[in-house]
């Protein structure tokens, strides 16, 4: 939210959005898991043009000692974004505000969902970078990371996603892209535990009337079971198609894919 | 030093007598060395190196700021280095460690001194210069963390465009060609264990050797180094490694990008 | 190996309440907690950390000599000890040994038996979910890998894999690789067989 009103564009306008989606359209997603050689599950997304790659540790010794509980494991989450990664200037490496709650309110919702009671005195650390953001990098960094704790292994009631909504020109929308976080009239970032319906994680800002957000729920809910597909394709790939190497390869048009050099 | 790495230094120092290394290379012999040039969009210029199984990316982005007192026309390079957690188990949370804080600016003097890019081109006016930031962020450690950032933050250099500067403003997203770059730079990592040296140390190696020497080249010139770790170097081995840096050296140079 | 199926955490795989191990039962219906392989109504996770049971031998590194007895990394976040009652010899920080797993106590912690120190060699970590393959049927598979690189492999359960002797040390980590990443299909030790074969020197 936010934007100077004189530069506000037209978010909508006969049946289409600024980037020609329908307003119940999702961006291009692209997910793949098992793409880290030390980390014990990790995945990396793309969501629409943003990139964001999650590792996970754990389960360990909880260090230090005074954070164990002796009933569960201990879930701790960090949320950072590469100085790199705005479309802006230069950003400052480590974690600000926004990122500790980012941190904060990703680890609540997967705190509802890993059976941490298996692993008294112990840790489990979900680390999720953002590489490059283009608005929606919550739920992006969310998704990834669930896929990143089903590639270690780490038991869960669900395998979880978030999507957000927006209100842009009086419309509820899905997934909003950078113009629209800046530019509508309401963000509501939104993650699901798909089995049940469930909500664990629930941010919102802006005015939306009671019919407005009961709306904004239910597209986000379908647009999660559409995430939730590819997460279950993500995973999948790594027994369908087994690689004993494992690499991150990012696509962007126009840039050449790695190849295998060796000057020996 | 710790007792758990002189058990490794044993191991390692074992294969090394018999001249071998744990994952059969020969010791002047780079893993396999992987570089996806311009793989983001939003920095001005973005590279990602794989040495093995380590995986780097680095970052660049201009900002404009004021110049260094010392320097009123000289435009402003700066490196950073992350040794992010989800890189390796042995990485934490925290303000950058004395081995990332060595790491970048290992990196930086390699292309400060061979001044590839000319910093006085960055001068706008009195008091506004262009500031060029290289972040590199370590994604995945195997070893060798040194080579693959400065891979990285080469290619990064080569792929760059210059931002439009408009009043006095960068126009995010509006380019006027690319940066102008002369000649390449990358570095050769050494290690070493009792009188053995080996190029290019997986993470096994760095735990067991003794240190470290890094060369960085251009194709005529040594322009930086480096020795880490407790160990010892003889003048012999140094000058015996500065040649076989700038053989190696090109090598690596022929892997990037224009 | 007849069709299995992969689900996911979250996924439902009885109507009824069952007791399946990594699985859990909400309002009367049962649902797999991890990525694993159902079949037969068992549930096999694909991945995940070692979970230690009593008599599973395993390889472990000592890390630190205590006075009556050692404390030992068996590739779990809690501790291991090895009593210097259960052993003859005197062990030294570092040394590899092969155990039995004899006691796990309310707190995790393990104890260890049956312990014999193995020769200098290397270290390979693996998922612990695949070492029955890495073993495979009566020791097929590990035989194979054996007399192929002419080096002795000890798989322990908890993924630790110490491979010592003098034979080719990289094509057994090779091999292994090759394994863990394709340990849930058909024809496997078909595949590893000829991958030896070709790698011959």
């Amino acid at each position: 939210m936010g934007g100077n009103a004189a530069d506000k564009p037209k978010l909508f306008e006969n049946g289409k959005r600024i980037d020609g989606r329908k307003l119940d359209d999702l961006r291009d997603v692209k997910i793949v898991a098992r793409v880290l050689n030390d980390a014990d599950g990790s995945a990396y997304v793309e969501w629409g043009k943003n990139k964001i790659l999650a590792g996970v540790y754990g389960p360990s010794e909880c260090i230090p000692r005074h954070d164990q509980s002796l009933y569960r494991s201990v879930i701790k989450c960090r949320y950072n974004m590469a100085p790199f990664s705005g479309a802006e200037e230069h950003g400052r490496s480590g974690p600000n505000r926004r990122s500790k709650e980012l941190s904060k309110v990703i680890r609540e919702a997967f705190e509802n969902v890993i059976i941490s009671e298996n692993f008294p005195k112990t840790q489990i650390e979900i680390f999720v970078e953002v590489l490059q953001s283009d608005g929606g990098t919550r739920c992006a960094a969310l998704t990834a990371a669930a896929v990143a704790l089903a590639d270690a292994g780490i038991p869960m009631k669900d395998l979880i996603n978030a999507v957000a909504v927006c209100k842009i020109d009086g419309k509820m929308a899905v997934d909003p892209g950078k113009e629209e976080d800046n530019f509508g009239e309401s963000d509501m970032p939104i993650a699901f535990s798909p089995r049940t319906g469930d909500i664990l994680l629930f941010q919102m800002d802006g005015l939306l009337t009671r019919e407005e957000l009961a709306e904004g729920v239910k597209l986000a809910k379908d647009a999660s079971a559409k995430i939730r597909g590819m997460q279950v394709a993500a995973i999948q790939q790594v027994y369908s198609e087994p690689r004993e190497e494992r690499f991150l390869i990012i696509r962007t048009p126009g840039a050449e894919a790695g190849e295998r050099n060796s000057p020996g | 030093m710790d007792t758990i790495n002189e058990i490794k230094r044993d191991t390692l120092a074992a294969l090394l007598a018999k001249g071998l290394r744990g994952d059969s290379r020969s010791m002047d012999e780079y893993r396999a060395v992987r570089i996806q040039a311009s793989p983001l969009s939003n920095p001005d210029g973005s590279a990602m190196a794989t040495i093995g199984r380590s995986q780097v990316m680095a970052g660049i982005k201009f900002d404009i700021a004021t110049p260094f007192p010392d320097r009123p026309t000289e435009g402003v390079l700066s490196t950073s280095a992350d040794l992010l957690p989800l890189a390796s188990h042995l990485f934490e949370t925290g303000p950058p460690s004395e081995e990332a804080i060595e790491l970048a600016r290992v990196v930086d003097r390699g292309v400060r001194s061979a001044a590839i890019i000319d910093l006085n081109s960055f001068f706008l006016e009195e008091g506004k210069v262009m500031a060029l930031y290289i972040d590199i962020f370590i994604l995945d450690h195997d070893g060798n963390l040194i080579d693959a950032s400065a891979l990285a933050a080469m290619q990064a250099l080569l792929s760059c465009r210059m931002p439009k500067v408009e009043g006095g403003k960068i126009v995010r997203g509006e380019f006027v060609g690319k940066l102008p770059v002369k000649g390449k730079v990358v570095t050769c990592t050494f290690g070493k264990l009792g009188d053995r040296i080996f190029l290019d140390p997986s993470l096994d190696e760095e735990k067991g050797m003794d240190c470290r020497l890094t060369l960085a080249t251009t194709s005529s010139h040594i322009c930086a180094g480096q020795k880490g770790g407790w160990g010892a170097i003889s003048e012999r081995e140094l000058l015996d490694l500065s040649e076989l840096s700038m053989k190696k050296g090109n090598e690596l140079r022929a892997l990037l990008k224009e | 190996m007849a069709e299995s199926k992969i689900v996911m955490p979250g996924e439902l795989l009885s109507d009824k309440p069952e007791r399946i191990s990594y699985a859990y039962v909400d309002k009367g219906k049962t649902y797999s907690t991890v990525v694993g392989l159902f079949f037969e109504g068992k549930l096999v996770p694909l991945e995940g950390p070692y979970e230690p049971l009593p008599d599973d031998l395993i390889v472990g590194l000592i890390t630190e000599v205590k006075f009556s007895g050692y404390s030992v990394d068996i590739n779990t976040a809690y501790p291991a000890f090895l009593s210097s009652r259960e052993i003859r010899e005197r062990y030294n920080m570092g040394d590899t040994i092969f155990a039995r797993i004899t006691m796990i106590d309310e707190v995790r912690s393990t104890e260890l038996g049956d312990a014999k120190k193995l020769p200098a060699g290397r270290l390979v970590k693996v998922s612990s979910v695949k070492i029955p393959r890495i073993i495979g049927k009566k020791n097929s598979m590990i035989d194979m890998l054996q007399s192929a690189t002419g080096c002795q492999i000890n798989a322990g359960r908890n993924g630790y894999v110490w491979i010592a002797g003098a034979g080719n040390a990289t094509l057994v980590e090779k091999a292994i690789r090759t394994i863990e990443a394709q340990a849930h299909t058909h024809g496997l030790t078909d595949r590893v067989s000829a991958f030896l074969k070709s790698n011959k020197q």
